[in-house]
Order: structure tokens, then C-alpha cells, then sequence
């Protein structure tokens, strides 16, 4: 692991753990209640009811990065699931279900109250029926209705205009779904979600993307990054499971301010930098020494992931006289923003240019049938805009058929001979 | 002679239909091509239109390939994002994608791209047909409502609004179409009389045809295959991730079995229960496409119960799990301890199913058969 260079990461990471160790105490020794859920479900709903959501990728690259995937995923091949079967949204369910093979980390998960899961790829469904099975546990789904209409420059259109970001018909069809969320959620914690407690916890999260913006429109604009892409996934992730709470304002302003204070005294992550770099796909947990490996050799440094630049794009909501829809106008569409053309390929570019990316690497993850998709459109996009693209084969938490070496040479000839020749 | 010709026509219009398109575009401008069977085929014969689905075969995808990323999207994708680029597609009236699957989603959202930005030939307009397949109860208002809007879509392609009698028609028609495949899924339980070879284009061919064409020569290919010695050897099931093709078919009874049913909307599963034609038609459509299309947005409660019916009276079972498969394998545990405890031996095979199996699957399959071939002895004599 690359040591790390701002403050406010070790105090994000200690969050963390902290944060799983007050939960486990909570449902062990208190027995409340908590929720499992997928990434892309609004945690506001949850914890506005006391309900604590972990997240599922979250846990997953958790174990990926502590080195423990192969065990859980060569168990869960020997009984019998097929290796194309996607791991990013099952290792968690195979560390609950082969626990015997070793133990998970911190402990593993506690037996939840509630999965929930939006069913956007085909297995989602599955995986979080086996899991709730594998707990004895009650799971919701927020099925994923299609979009038709995709207007251009979607990350312009959801912060004041996110009703014509989506059709009516699905959002009313997502906002009626999350309607009888709360119902569960109210029945399951014994407490009445607040509504205008809801719009002021959204109005918290715009006032902490509007600080990530900010954040990152001086990574894009500094002569050189003042932060490697591993730190500015730390800090927006541990804020972003607990958005709009007092912590990850607070937390949220303190990366701010160290990562300015870095700009104003000139510090930057890879002093010296020649190229930028940015990763298009969901991050290499089992690996993340690969962002900062060509630090040294090319002076080159990754620069941006979605993990940032989603925040500003994706969350801020402005118009807040129906929370609920304001809500579900975003849940509605993650898949479409990030994998789907035209979408993520134009934000890709747009974000590219403004970040003044020199050469882009894109995740092709394999078994993430759903994350490959789209794939080709964006590594088309970025060369015609005049970026090059490379394409990285590997899966974002199994690191049996990644080879390190392989992939740095690919990377060092495609900065040689495409990035910096 | 007059029956062999009903099973050559319905085999021709199973295999031929879809290749087909982009030879005559005055014939095409009647088409709905839909990329999977969970399109109410009675809306679009009431909107006086004609729907033809996609399927997938062995032969290349050179327009498609250097736009689809590999191993994710099946055959019958590939193969249709290959006519809509080549132009086969360009006179039909409107391309349907279902919500069958995520793949079929993208292929959706992809299509609209190389519409948007000019990639291939002209290509027709593309509509999703979002009918959601979970159990919660916001889908069904949801559903109706997606299938009125198709509705409109198609009437507005053809300038024929179908009323409620021209639609109650069209469902009439279904049903008895239902009924005589229902006559030939009958011929292969039990003693079966025909291989699931043979068979299984005679029931796909439902999907690709006029219904008054289709349950005539179907009653007809019933009448002459019950007069047929039955086949010796054990019943096999294929299941997994549902075929649109029978050259599977072809490689497991290659070894001696006979493949009386399998989990697909082009087999066994092509005639369901029949849809009410009383009340709201609409409706009634919807829920009917709903609950029974199989396919990757099936619900595993719903999957299984599937399965579960198809194995009365089965020796074995052969679950394909090709290669893009992201769904069906997390069924298999759980259909594991199934046949187990019915001892009904099993393999898994995982080639492409329109390319030629591994020799490791034909040594396994081979190896299957003989199993549940000493079994069936011990039971039967």
C-alpha cells in the first residue's frame, strides 16, 4: 500500500472501521436492527429510521483489499458456481455462506434485519435471495424500470432540472417503490420517517457534493493533482456511506481544506507529474498499489475516477419540495449514468477534458457482465476526442487471474508509446 | 405426405423467418422484430402488423462483433444488432426489445446509439417494451400501462388502433394455437414419439407464425407423429439458460437420449396457460407475459417451479451454462440438491450452444446417458 499523503485519509479509514465496530455492537449487544443493501439503494431512507445500511460493495472490496477473496470465491466454485458468475456483488454473500473456510474480516457481517437491492444486472436478484436465504434474512428489491429518453448532458439536467432527467412513468413507478421501502423500514425500526427531516438530510448531502465539487474542480484545475485517486476514493467513499450526517460534512470540509491547502502550497501527489491519467470502471480493490506504480517510472498519476466526480454529478438535487421524487430521480438512473451509452460515455469525455486527462484506462471487468457493457463506447468516445484508451482486463475483486507485472508492462508501453511519445 | 409437409413448413418458418428479413421490404414493412418471445404476439397481430424474434445461430456476426463487447451478449443479440447494422432491418416497421434481460436492455440502449450517431445501415425505429418481471406490487399497474404504450406504439406504425374485439380475436386465435402445441408437447412426455430435435422447431415455430397458419399444420405434425413407434431411450431435460435452437438438442440425443422438454419459451414453455380474452385484455396480456416468460428476469421462485414441473417422468438432466451466462449458474446449487434428491443424474455443460460441444461435454454427456439409461432399465425392465 502507497503511504498515504493527506491527514484526513487515516482519519477516514479509522471512521470506518470504527463505524463496523459500533455496528456490530449494536446488533450483537443492543440487538437492533440493521440493513444490507447494494451501493446504488438511498441510505437516507434508512438511517433517517435508525436503521445502519452496509453497503455491499462497500464489504466486498473490504475483503478484496484484506486479501481474503480467493478462499471465499474458490468455495464458492467448488459448490458449484460457475467462474463467469459476477464476484463484485456475490463475494460478500460467498464470505457469509463459506464462512467456515476462514474468517471474514473484523469479524464478518451480523445477521442483517433486511437486504435490499436495486435489480439492475440479471443476478442482483439472485445473489440477494441466496444471501437473504443464507441469513434468514427478508429481502426488498427496487426493480430498475428502462429509460427511453436519454437527454444529452445529464450531469447538467439533475441538479435543476432532474424531472426531465427521467421519464414520469418510472419516476413515479421508482418513487412509489421507495414509498413502501419506508413503510418496511417504519415497521421493521418502529419509527416514522420524518419528511421534512428527509428534505433537510438532502438539502446536507448537496451542501457535502457541493463541497466534493469544489475538491475536485481544484484537482482539475491545479497544475499539478494535489491528491492521488486512492485518497480521493477513501475520503468520498467512507463520507458517502453516511452522506449528509454531520461526520461526513465535517469530514467532507477537512479534505477539502487539506487538499486546498496542498494546492496553495503547490504540493502535489507526484511532484514532477507528466501525464495524467484517469481509471474509467469501479476500482481495483485487491490491487490499488497499481494506481501510484508509475509514479516513479513516468511521472504519471492518476487523476480521476467516478468515486469523486459521481458525487457533484450524480447526488446534488436542487428543488427539494418533493424529497421523495428528488430521491428517486436519482436513484433511478445510476446504471444508465455510468455503464450506458450515451451517457457515461459523454460524461466520460466531458470529465476528461475538464480534468485534462492525457490518457485513460478502462476497466474491462470480465464477469461484471452489467459494468462491461458500454465499455466500447467510451474507449471510442475518448479517442475521438483525442484520448487515448487502454483497456485493463481484470475483476475488481478476484485477483487469481491477475497478473501485476503484466498489467504494469501493458500500462508502461501504452504510456511510452500512446500517453507520452 | 400432406403431414410431412406441415412439419417441413413449421420447421422452415422456426429456421427461416428471421434470416429472411431484408429480402423483400415491401414483405418487411408488416414486421415487428422482437428479440425475445415476451412480446404480447397478440398486440401485434391486432395492430394488423407481424412479429418476427430474433434467434441466435452459428453463423458469423462480422458488423456486430467489433461493436459488442464479447462474452456478454448471447446469439440471438449478436445476431440481431448484425441485421439491424447490415440494413436488414431498415424496411421493418418497428424493432421491439423486451425487457428480458440487462443484455437485452443495453442491446436496447446500444441500438439506439447506432440509430443516434449513424453507425450501420438505417435501421427501423427501436421501442423497449419495459415489462418488469419482479413481485412487487407497483409492477402490474406499472405493466399495463407499458403494454398500452406499446399498444399506441404499434398503431401508430401500422395507422391501426386495434379495438378491444379485434384484440380479443387476436387472443383467440393464440389460444387455439396454444392448444395444438400443447398436442405436440404432449407426443414427447410419457412414451415419446418424436426427439426434442425434431420437435423443438415445430413448437418455435409458433412464435414466427400466423396462429390460423400455425395450429392447422401443428394439429396436422401431432396427428402424424402419434402414429409413430415410440423412442426408445432415456428422457432427458435441458435446462439452464433457455435455447432458442436445437443443436443442443441434437448433441445430447446424438448419445442415445431423447430431450423431452426443456426450459424455454421456444419449447416447452411456448403455450403457458392460455390468456383470458373476458375482461381487460390488456391486462390480462400483461400478466400473462409477466408471469410466464422465461428468461433471465424470471424470478428464481418462478424458474423453479418450472423446472420442478418439467421433471416428472425424467432420467436426466443437462443444464446449459454458456459462456455469457451471468444468471442461471446461481440456480444450479439449489437444482443440485433437487435432482439429488430425486436421483436424477445431471451435467452441466458449458459450450456455446451453436458451436460444436467440447469433448469434454460429449464424454460427459455421454457418460450421463448411460447412467441414467442403467437406471431407467432398473426401473422399467
Amino acid at each position: 500500500m502507497a503511504d498515504k499523503q493527506l491527514d484526513v485519509t487515516a482519519a477516514a479509514s479509522a471512521f470506518q472501521k470504527q463505524w463496523f465496530g459500533d455496528l456490530r455492537r449494536r446488533v450483537f449487544d443492543d440487538r437492533q436492527p440493521y440493513a444490507l443493501v447494494q451501493a446504488d439503494v438511498p441510505f437516507e431512507l434508512f438511517d433517517l429510521v435508525d436503521i445502519p445500511a452496509v453497503s455491499n460493495q462497500w464489504w466486498a472490496a473490504t475483503i478484496a483489499a484484506k486479501r481474503q477473496a480467493p478462499a471465499f470465491l474458490d468455495a464458492m466454485a467448488a459448490d458449484g458456481l460457475h467462474e463467469d458468475l459476477c464476484r463484485y456483488c456475490s463475494l460478500g454473500y460467498a464470505a457469509t455462506r463459506y464462512r467456515d473456510v476462514q474468517e471474514p474480516p473484523w469479524g464478518g457481517l451480523p445477521t442483517p434485519r433486511l437486504l435490499c437491492a436495486r435489480l439492475t444486472c440479471d443476478c442482483i436478484h439472485r445473489v440477494f435471495s441466496l444471501w437473504a436465504a443464507a441469513f434468514g434474512a427478508e429481502l426488498f428489491e427496487i426493480d430498475h424500470p428502462g429509460a427511453s429518453h436519454l437527454p444529452p448532458n445529464w450531469w447538467e439536467l439533475g441538479r435543476h432540472r432532474w424531472r426531465e432527467l427521467v421519464e414520469p412513468h418510472r419516476l413515479a413507478f421508482v418513487v412509489s417503490t421507495l414509498e413502501r421501502l419506508v413503510e418496511r423500514l417504519e415497521a421493521i425500526s418502529g419509527r416514522r420517517l420524518d419528511r421534512d427531516a428527509l428534505r433537510r438530510r438532502l438539502e446536507l448531502v448537496n451542501q457535502q457534493e457541493e463541497i466534493f465539487d469544489a475538491v475536485r474542480q481544484l484537482i482539475a484545475t491545479a497544475p499539478e493533482s494535489p491528491v492521488r485517486m486512492t485518497e480521493q476514493i477513501t475520503n468520498v467513499m467512507a463520507t458517502q456511506w453516511v452522506r449528509g450526517t454531520d461526520w461526513a460534512l465535517a469530514h467532507a470540509r477537512s479534505f477539502h481544506d487539506e487538499v486546498k491547502r496542498r494546492v496553495d502550497a503547490g504540493v502535489a501527489a507526484c511532484p514532477g507529474e507528466r501525464a495524467r491519467l484517469m481509471w474509467v470502471g469501479a476500482g481495483l480493490w485487491h490491487d490499488t498499489e497499481f494506481y501510484t506504480a508509475f509514479e516513479s517510472s513516468h511521472r504519471a498519476t492518476f487523476v480521476w475516477s467516478m468515486y469523486l466526480a459521481f458525487g457533484p454529478d450524480g447526488y446534488i438535487r436542487y428543488g427539494l419540495d418533493d424529497p421523495m421524487a428528488a430521491l428517486a430521480s436519482r436513484t433511478a438512473s445510476f446504471n444508465e449514468y455510468l455503464h450506458n451509452p450515451p451517457w457515461a460515455s459523454e460524461w466520460i469525455v466531458q470529465q476528461a477534458r475538464a480534468h485534462r486527462i492525457n490518457g485513460a484506462l478502462v476497466l474491462r471487468p470480465g464477469r461484471m457482465k452489467p459494468a462491461g457493457t458500454g465499455r466500447l463506447f467510451i474507449e471510442r468516445a475518448l479517442e475521438e476526442a483525442g484520448i487515448p484508451a487502454l483497456a485493463i482486463e481484470a475483476d475488481v475483486v478476484d485477483p487469481r487471474a491477475w497478473d501485476p507485472a503484466a498489467a504494469r508492462a501493458a500500462v508502461r508501453s501504452f504510456l511510452d508509446t500512446r500517453v507520452m511519445s | 405426405m400432406r403431414t410431412t409437409t406441415a412439419i417441413v413448413e413449421l420447421t422452415e418458418a422456426f429456421e427461416e423467418t428471421f434470416a429472411r428479413l431484408g429480402h423483400d421490404a415491401d414483405r418487411d414493412r408488416s414486421v415487428v422484430v422482437t428479440s425475445w418471445p415476451s412480446v404480447p404476439i397478440e398486440i401485434i397481430r391486432a395492430a394488423g402488423l407481424r412479429p418476427v424474434v430474433a434467434r441466435g445461430s452459428a453463423t458469423p456476426t462480422p458488423a456486430g462483433d467489433p461493436q459488442l463487447e464479447s462474452d456478454i451478449f448471447p446469439s440471438r443479440l449478436r445476431h440481431l444488432v448484425e441485421a439491424a447494422l447490415s440494413g436488414r432491418l431498415s424496411h421493418v416497421a418497428r424493432i421491439v426489445v423486451p425487457r428480458t434481460s440487462d443484455t437485452d436492455y443495453k442491446c436496447f440502449l446500444y441500438l439506439r446509439e447506432f440509430a443516434r450517431t449513424g453507425v450501420g445501415q438505417t435501421m427501423a425505429p427501436i421501442v423497449l417494451f419495459d415489462l418488469l418481471q419482479s413481485g412487487g406490487p407497483d409492477v402490474g399497474a406499472y405493466n399495463v400501462a407499458r403494454t398500452r404504450a406499446l399498444v399506441d406504439e404499434l398503431a401508430s406504425a401500422s395507422g391501426a388502433v386495434p379495438s378491444d374485439d379485434t384484440l380479443r380475436r387476436a387472443v383467440t386465435n393464440a389460444n387455439v394455437a396454444r392448444a395444438t402445441a400443447r398436442c405436440l408437447i404432449a407426443l414427447r412426455r410419457g412414451v415419446p414419439r418424436i426427439t426434442g430435435t425434431e420437435v423443438f422447431p415445430l413448437l418455435g415455430a409458433f412464435w414466427q407464425m400466423p396462429p390460423e397458419h400455425y395450429a392447422p399444420l401443428a394439429e396436422q405434425a401431432a396427428n402424424e407423429i402419434a402414429r409413430r413407434p415410440p423412442l426408445a431411450g432415456p428422457r432427458v431435460l435441458l435446462t439452464g439458460a433457455p435455447v432458442d435452437g436445437s443443436t443442443l438438442h441434437a448433441a445430447i440425443e446424438s448419445h442415445g437420449a431423447i430431450v423431452v422438454a426443456e426450459v424455454s419459451p421456444w419449447g416447452s414453455g411456448v403455450a403457458g396457460n392460455d390468456v383470458a380474452a373476458d375482461d381487460d385484455v390488456i391486462a390480462a396480456l400483461t400478466n400473462k407475459y409477466r408471469a410466464e416468460s422465461i428468461g433471465a428476469r424470471m424470478s428464481v421462485a418462478a424458474m423453479q417451479g418450472v423446472t420442478e414441473r418439467g421433471l416428472d417422468g425424467i432420467d436426466a438432466v443437462v443444464v446449459s451454462l454458456p459462456p455469457e451466462d451471468s444468471v442461471f449458474g446461481w440456480d444450479y446449487p439449489v437444482l443440485r440438491e433437487a435432482l439429488a434428491v430425486r436421483r436424477i443424474p445431471h451435467v452441466c455443460v458449458r459450450s456455446d450452444p451453436y458451436q460444436p460441444l467440447t469433448q469434454l461435454d460429449h464424454s460427459q454427456l455421454e457418460a450421463l446417458v448411460a447412467a441414467a439409461a442403467r437406471a431407467q432399465e432398473a426401473r422399467h425392465g
